[in-house]
């Protein structure tokens, strides 16, 4: 991994996604810091990364390193740490029954994915899935459930919850730009995610023969 | 070897500055670019309240002109950061949502949250105006006054509140 990427693109990146994750536009501009059970959800994904290869720490710290190398690795790590609690963060609806229903499909979900210890591409597709689902889930149609204008879709919606009582289900309502801003922000930690130094496969080791996987100074 | 130690070096210090500033905006929650840029200049000495928008802003406060005035106080300090033009935009609110049967709430709220700014904002948290247009000197006594009318009690109950006067 070259120096500006574990210097510059990825904290940076990450950081981004820190920012904007916990970004609110309602009637002004909040900035929610990730609730407990979010920074418990970021710090077992990491685990989930190192666990399926797809992040190596090794390549970012390790004692053959120099202090401020290590020092760019411990910032990535910590970045993408907290980039990973502010993303389920965003993704995660603000309160009710959904609160409750997505923390607990996230939880399962991290630790299905770890038993299962699947590949890197899997386990970045399975990252791209439940982000993406919960993505629409929240903003779409949490979002028009919880519309008080109301559309087609509120209408549909309240027709398929006939009996649903839905002050459970309501979340309270942010501007359509808080919708666009969570699209673009979670598309960014996807795709800091895949930039993350992984584990070299064994296969690739064999193609490259007589070159023994490095370590990145 | 040289480059890669200077772009690590580098790369390192803009990551600590970019994360101190979302730790600031977390914890301040400022919410426009001149809030921002305001309180950074503010953080290093530099930031300066526009005096003539101030004292346009003050001339339409003594003539009872508090909305207009309010606008001009914002122009001047459009960052929130002088504690001077904060008392005094609490104080429009103040007199605008006073009256003698009852206080607007919410102007006397939002009267409130430019008091704590100014309050926020001063050393040691005391603040005090030599202004003898002013009933009120002091930014304690402003915020005590807009909280006790805020405030629901019996005392709203007394006939003789007729007979207070604004300050």
């Amino acid at each position: 991994m070259s120096p500006a990427r574990e210097a510059f693109y990825l904290p940076l990146l990450f950081l981004t996604v820190v920012l904007l994750g916990g970004m609110r536009i309602v009637d002004r501009v909040v900035l929610l810091p990730p609730t407990l059970f979010a920074l418990v959800l970021g710090l077992l994904l990491l685990g989930v990364l190192v666990k399926c290869g797809a992040l190596a720490p090794e390549r970012l710290m390790n004692a053959n390193r120099p202090a401020l190398a290590n020092l760019n690795g411990f910032v990535v790590l910590g970045a993408a740490f907290l980039a990973g609690a502010q993303a389920f963060n965003l993704a995660t609806p603000d309160a009710g029954l959904p609160y409750i229903l997505f923390s607990v499909f996230f939880l399962v979900l991290l630790l299905n994915t770890l038993a299962a210890s699947p590949d890197r591409v899997r386990v970045l597709r399975s990252l791209v899935v439940i982000f993406g689902s919960a993505f629409i889930l929240k903003f779409i149609v949490l979002a028009a459930v919880s519309d008080p204008e109301g559309g087609r879709l509120r209408r549909v919606l309240l027709a398929l919850l006939e009996g649903v009582t839905l002050g459970t289900l309501t979340q309270p309502v942010a501007h359509p730009a808080t919708g666009y801003l969570a699209f673009v922000t979670l598309l960014l930690f996807l795709t800091g995610l895949a930039l993350l130094p992984h584990e070299v496969a064994s296969s690739q080791l064999s193609v490259v023969g007589s070159r023994a996987p490095t370590i990145d100074n | 070897m040289v480059q890669s130690l200077y772009i690590r070096a580098l790369g390192l210090v803009t990551t600590v500055c970019y994360a101190a500033l979302i730790g600031w905006m977390y914890v301040h929650q400022p919410q426009s670019v001149a809030e921002v840029t305001g309180a950074l200049s503010a953080n290093i000495g530099t930031y300066q309240v526009d005096q003539p928008a101030f004292d346009e802003a003050l001339r339409l406060f003594r003539e009872n002109q508090f909305a207009a005035a309010r606008s001009g106080f914002e122009r001047a300090d459009p960052a929130h950061r002088d504690a001077r033009t904060q008392f005094y935009v609490a104080y429009s609110f103040y007199r605008e949502g006073w009256g003698r049967l009852y206080n607007d709430d919410r102007l006397f709220t939002l009267g409130l949250e430019a008091a704590n700014r100014a309050v926020a904002l001063s050393p040691h948290g005391i603040f005090q105006v030599d202004d003898a247009g002013l009933g009120i000197r002091t930014a304690d006594e402003l915020k005590a006054e807009l909280e006790s009318g805020l405030r629901r009690d019996v005392s709203d109950l007394n006939p003789l509140r007729l007979f207070r006067v604004r300050k």
